[in-house]
């Protein structure tokens, strides 16, 4: 009796794998949903990511930039005191 | 170059180093594929188009860290798209939304759209328990029966043994065949 038991429940196993197979199967998008797809990723060019792993030499030359930006501003603003300074002297 | 042409090893290469159309062919050998996981996983076509993209955009925005220790690239994109789901997942039950049951709404390869309505009620019911399962073993059936993947694939994939997948695999069986007499769903034979 046991023994036809673990048979039927085997053979529902069975069953059910088929119904598995039946229910899960492979959906195929459409073109125009991959297309769609496609458009939506925007793969980056080659120089895009290369502009991205060497942001840290661009990062150089801001900061290099505003630097000597800083440093014309104070030697301007010095010889205008200077300069100003020596005529109201005078 | 042909889908026939394709060496995974070599586009693979190219596409670390950003280039452009080596990307593209990944992503065309991979769309279909990801699509399908996160269709079975998300339940409808809607949320699954926005995942797969996502599931790309990230694989390309960190394709240069991936390297190859042994586990297949679509692996490594099967885990992108198992994150992505389960954060969707996440966002869903806290904005407590209505459970979508319209899958599935996509004819099946090779059917024609009248044989899915005749696909009746009895698969809807196993779809919804099949969604109830614990992700991995909801995992490990859509790798199974959509991908017609073996043990073996699909442990290189979840990072198992085969024989771990086996037990597994039994193991979810036994579970809906239990769910299925609980909820007094007997399927007729073929």
């Amino acid at each position: 009796m046991t023994k036809r038991t673990d048979q039927t429940r085997e053979e529902d196993l069975d069953m059910l794998e088929a119904h598995l197979a039946g229910t899960l199967k492979r959906v195929t998008p459409s073109s125009d949903l991959v297309q769609r797809l496609r458009g939506r990723i925007q793969m980056p060019t080659r120089t895009e990511i290369t502009v991205r792993l060497t942001d840290w030499r661009r990062l150089l030359l801001v900061f290099g930039g505003v630097m000597s930006g800083m440093m014309l501003i104070v030697t301007l603003a010095r010889a205008f005191y200077h300069f100003t300074g020596r005529r109201s002297a005078a | 170059m042909s889908e026939l042409d394709y060496n995974e090893e070599e586009v693979l290469a190219r596409a670390s180093q950003g280039d452009r159309d080596a990307f593209g062919q990944l992503y065309a050998h991979y769309v279909e594929r990801i699509f399908n996981y996160v269709y079975y996983r998300t339940g409808n076509s809607h949320d699954a188009e926005d995942l797969t993209a996502r599931v790309f955009q990230r694989a390309m925005n960190h394709i240069v860290n991936y390297t190859d220790r042994g586990v297949p690239f679509s692996a490594w994109l099967y885990r992108i798209a198992h994150n992505l789901v389960a954060n969707w997942h996440r966002d869903r039950s806290r904005k407590q939304e209505i459970p979508i049951d319209d899958l599935p709404i996509l004819p099946a390869r090779g059917e024609h759209p009248e044989g899915n309505l005749v696909r009746s009620q009895e698969q809807e019911a196993l779809l919804k328990m099949i969604r109830k399962l614990p992700p991995e073993r909801q995992n490990l059936l859509i790798l199974k029966f959509v991908e017609d993947m073996s043990n073996a694939e699909i442990g290189r994939i979840m990072g198992r043994s085969e024989g771990a997948v086996k037990s597994l695999y039994h193991r979810t069986l036994l579970a809906l065949r239990d769910q299925l007499e609980d909820q007094n769903l007997i399927f007729e034979g073929e």
